[in-house]
């Protein structure tokens, strides 16, 4: 579904990713870890096309597609779903008719029928249960006043929604406590099926209890330096990325 | 459908202008379209709805008056490069509402003034202006006796070559003690030849007071913008999405009934695709 | 509550205004009034070159013309402009390159009196001073050791003569005689001043200050000064004034250029504590001064400035962000008290690419005081990614006195960004209550509270003043609240 290739990416003249590769099968999940600064984030909105960055050197095919040359809404139509770390508030614009237009601009993309009004608010309803969000803040404006367990649950709940073939998630678990976070991961897990697959980027083993990956990479001054399975993250969470990192000083 | 079609279907009872007194709770709105003098009374106690719309250039000179304990929901609307002086003064415990939304060249200044206890003024304002429009909003609250509350919020959007341009004023007399004010404009310049000029003023001459003001000129929040495109937005309709929010808040508060505030969120919309 | 009030009013009363004695110095003055006569009498006593007698005369033809500025909140009484003496210098004065015994020594203790000891030895250390007495400057301090790093360091006089290059490429290049009717004026008449210059990539290793003294009777101070910064330079200026206890208002009108270029830094405080005339109102300096800085690429301009003095105090210490990327700053304690007025702030223009602002104005208005911040915020149309962020608070002691806001924002560029935010209050009786049971005088608790609301101003004063300003607010403060 997703492939990476030697993704070299640089803001201004500071390079941060240096040579990613990556290869994501539908119905795989997988958790990206590493030190602070790594370039996990980074990654991320390489991927979802944020313009702050410029790719120098590689290539990134999704669904056999060059992803690097498409937009951000077309990549995002295309069904990548990109949860963001710290989701931006959008004041004015309500939730409803923020995911009225972005429904309709995907299934315009892909050829299909618009959704009626009742069908959309019926899959409102149905997707705001998934993760227990409070059906009045979708009447709200977009993450306005939201509290941090809110604006991440809202993001599950968008994903929810656009139902995307690869959803990357951002430090989703950040800043959540123990019920929001399993909420939130529960969420993760009911929209995961053989046909879709999820990247999840954290800091924390803890969230991986909750979403079970098939592989667990390290990455570290912009190159995955080590890939493994589940038990790399409790190896992690134990020992730190002393031992991983010591290999790759320069 | 549109304000002007609102009108000419003949579904709102309207008036042109000359002196009006409330003087009963009617559930209607009063609409005046295109007054030249108008004078208003709202009577002791008694809740009325007005509209005043200005849908052709052209000048208006307005006096509301509030009676003790009254309270008035307002909307002034207009469409065109009008001229209008509005003076609102209020007694006692009386609360105004107003709504502005001025779409064309504009020049309208506002005086309120508080003149009885524990009146309350709230005003929600925009203004857009697109091509090469100047817009004027020009607000003076005076708080003339004590424990009087007021709020405003001006928003502003110009585009292409328009210049828009917000004056406001809270004066407190030395006697209108635990006077709350509060006053913000805030403004939004969309591509590289517009103009924003913004004076918020404050003068004060009681210590027993909690006011403030605050302004801002901004552009569209680019974070806000990447976020809606990775939803799938594009990148003009997340613009429009953008503006219709910044200035959504102030139009839904119209109070003056569903056809009417329809057709006036129309016209917002179709003037802020113009930018 | 009430009774309280009156308590405190009559302290204040008695609280001194510790700088408004009278030095016995023997002075020479020219004739009252104005006329070409005696802008030429002027540029002559100070032996001028030709084009700056030829500067002061287009000046004062041009301010002929002008009306005086009506435009402040002040409530200005009818100044005669004609009962004014324009020069007075202390007679005995030296040649400034006599030692310290060539100083009259009635001029010395005035300004030990002051705090400002003209010998070096006795100075604080770090800071070189320009003594400014009415129209002359009397003694600058440290100059050899600052000639050292190539800086000048000099009285106004001084440079025309020794540096006329410099003066003559600089004075005027920031603020045209035509800027307005006190920079005008001041182009006309200015007597003396200081003038700073600090080369190319030197840091200056003290805190350079001039101290204006205006002690002659019936006349006006019009001091010029001038610092120039040269690409990559930094110093520190700060300049300080006080003015003997008159009934009769005296004028001072100055202008202040600074010329900061390429990634050079200025940092300018002044502590202004003119006579602020008695609890009737009576006598008092009109401050009416021009501050204006002009920065190049990369450069910085911060001002800073506690004002306690004056009658009234009309003025704005603007930077002109010309050069891509320059930061232009304004910190700004104003407390007014008994009748004194003020309307003073800040315009920040920016020009060039990338450049930011911030303005910090904290006003106290006490007694039946004026207290206005009037400032500007501009964004030229070429000036892309400009910031500012304009925070204005206003304190009021005390329900006979006034504090107004006056900002314009005024943006030609849709890449800016800027915010302005203000506040009224007042000092909570809870507050007093609070530090009164832990027991404070309400003196105490109303200068701490005052401080504390100061702070992120004084903060910025080399540290030396800003404990003499912290002392100054409370003294000038003393007990107006209830």
């Amino acid at each position: 579904m997703l492939k990476v290739t030697n993704l070299h990416a640089s803001v201004g003249e500071k390079e941060i990713l240096r040579g990613i590769n990556l290869e994501v099968k539908a119905g795989e999940v997988h958790a990206i870890m590493g030190p602070n600064g790594s370039g996990k984030s980074t990654l991320a909105s390489v991927l979802a096309g944020n313009e702050k960055f410029t790719v120098t050197a590689g290539e990134v095919t999704f669904e056999g597609k060059n992803l690097l040359e498409m937009s951000i809404e077309d990549r995002a139509r295309m069904g990548l779903f990109l949860g963001f770390q710290y989701p931006v508030e959008i004041p004015g614009v309500t939730m409803a008719n923020f995911m009225k237009m972005a429904v309709a601009e995907q299934r315009k993309f892909r050829g299909e029928e618009p959704l009626s009004t009742s069908e959309f608010l019926r899959l409102m309803r149905e997707k705001s249960a998934v993760v227990e969000l409070d059906s009045k803040l979708t009447s709200r404006a977009v993450n306005e006043g939201f509290s941090g367990g809110e604006k991440k649950k809202n993001e599950i709940f968008q994903m929810a929604m656009l139902d995307p073939k690869l959803a990357i998630l951002d430090e989703t678990d950040s800043g959540l406590d123990i019920d929001a976070l399993r909420i939130v991961a529960t969420g993760v897990t009911k929209l995961h099926t053989s046909e879709n697959a999820t990247v999840v980027i954290t800091h924390y083993q803890r969230l991986l209890d909750y979403i079970v990956p098939d592989y667990v990479h390290v990455l570290y001054k912009g190159r995955i330096i080590h890939s493994g399975d589940k038990s790399l993250a409790l190896k992690l969470e134990k020992e730190g990325y002393d031992w991983l990192i010591n290999d790759h000083k320069e | 459908m549109t304000v002007n079609e609102l009108i000419q279907s003949g579904a709102l009872q309207t008036f042109e202008g000359g002196t009006i007194t409330a003087d009963a709770v009617s559930g209607g709105t009063l609409v005046s379209v295109n007054p030249t003098t108008l004078k208003v009374r709202i009577a002791e106690g008694v809740a009325a709805n007005l509209l005043l719309l200005h849908t052709k250039p052209m000048q208006t000179l307005a006096e509301v008056e509030l009676a003790e304990g009254s309270s008035l929901s307002m909307g002034d609307v207009y469409l065109a490069g009008s001229f209008a002086d509005v003076k609102v003064s209020q007694c006692a415990s009386s609360e105004c509402r107003m709504v502005v939304v001025q779409l064309g060249d504009a020049n309208v200044t506002y005086d309120v003034a508080l003149n009885g206890k524990e009146a309350a003024s709230s005003l929600h304002g925009v203004f857009v202006g697109a091509d090469s429009e100047h817009v004027v909003f020009d607000l003076t609250t005076r708080h003339n006796v004590s424990d009087c509350r007021s709020e405003s919020l001006v928003k502003g959007v110009v585009s292409d070559r328009a210049a828009g341009e917000f004056r406001g004023l809270v004066y407190v007399a030395q006697d209108a003690q635990r006077t709350d004010a509060r006053q913000t404009s805030r403004n939004v310049e969309i591509g590289n030849a517009a103009h924003i000029i913004t004076k918020p003023q404050l003068e004060i001459y009681a210590d027993d007071v909690k006011c403030s003001h605050g302004a801002t000129v901004g552009q569209i929040d680019d974070e806000a913008i990447l976020y809606m495109r990775q939803r799938g937005l594009s990148e003009p309709m997340a613009r429009r999405l953008l503006l219709e929010g910044f200035v959504g808040d102030v139009v839904s508060r119209c109070e003056a009934g569903g056809e009417l505030c329809a057709a006036l969120a129309a016209e917002v919309e179709s003037k802020l695709e113009k930018l | 509550m009430k009774e309280k009030d009156t308590d405190i009013i009559e302290q204040l009363d008695n609280s001194e205004y510790k700088y408004g004695f009278t030095s016995e110095i023997e002075t020479e003055y020219i004739r009252r009034g104005l006329d070409e006569g005696v802008v030429r009498l002027i540029s002559q006593k100070k032996g001028e070159p030709e084009w700056l007698l030829e500067l002061r005369l287009k000046a004062f033809r041009h301010w002929q013309t002008m009306p005086m500025p009506t435009w402040a909140h002040l409530n200005i009484p009818e100044i005669d402009f004609q009962d004014i003496i324009y020069y007075a210098a202390p007679k005995k004065q030296q040649p400034k390159s006599g030692t310290i015994d060539d100083i009259d020594p009635e001029l010395k203790r005035t300004f030990d009196k002051l705090g400002i000891p003209l010998e070096e030895q006795l100075a604080l250390s770090g800071v070189a001073v320009d003594a400014v007495m009415d129209s002359t400057s009397v003694k600058t301090t440290f100059k050899e050791v600052l000639a050292e790093k190539g800086i000048i360091f000099c009285s106004m006089s001084e440079a025309v003569r020794d540096y006329p290059e410099l003066v003559r490429k600089y004075l005027g290049s920031v603020v045209s005689y035509a800027d307005n009717f006190y920079s005008a004026l001041n182009t006309a008449v200015f007597s003396d001043g200081s003038f700073c210059y600090i080369p190319k990539g030197v840091r200056c290793p003290m805190e350079l200050s001039t101290y204006f003294r205006i002690n002659a009777a019936g006349t006006g101070q019009f001091e010029r000064t001038l610092i120039v910064a040269d690409e990559g330079a930094y110093v520190s200026y700060l300049e300080g004034c006080t003015a003997p206890r008159r009934d009769e208002n005296q004028l001072h009108a100055a202008v202040v250029e600074i010329v900061v270029l390429r990634d050079a830094e200025v940092k300018y405080s002044t502590v202004q504590n003119w006579y602020p005339g008695d609890k009737e109102g009576k006598g008092g300096i009109y401050n009416f001064v021009t501050k204006r800085g002009v920065c190049h690429e990369n450069a910085r301009l911060s001002w800073t400035q506690v004002e306690t003095g004056s009658a009234i105090t009309w003025k704005y210490p603007s930077c002109v962000l010309m050069g891509d990327n320059s930061v232009g700053e304004f910190y700004s304690v104003a407390m007014t008290n008994n009748f004194q007025q003020a309307d003073t702030g800040t315009k920040m223009i920016h020009i060039g690419r990338n450049t930011r602002s911030r303005i910090v104005s904290k006003g106290i208005s006490a007694g039946r005081s004026e207290n206005s911040y009037r400032g500007m915020v501009k964004v030229a149309k070429g000036a892309d990614n400009a910031r500012n962020y304009s925070q204005c608070d206003s304190l009021l002691i005390g329900d006979k006195c006034g504090a107004h806001t006056f900002p314009v924002i005024d943006s030609l560029n849709a890449s800016a960004v800027l915010e302005h935010e203000a506040t009224t209050s007042k000092i909570s009786e809870e507050q007093l209550f609070y530090c009164n049971q832990r027991g404070l005088s309400t003196e105490d608790a109303v200068g701490l509270i005052v401080n504390g609301y100061a702070k992120e101003v004084l903060n910025k004063l080399p540290m030396e003043f800003a404990v003499e300003a912290q002392k100054l607010l409370a003294i000038s403060l003393e007990g107006s609240v209830g």
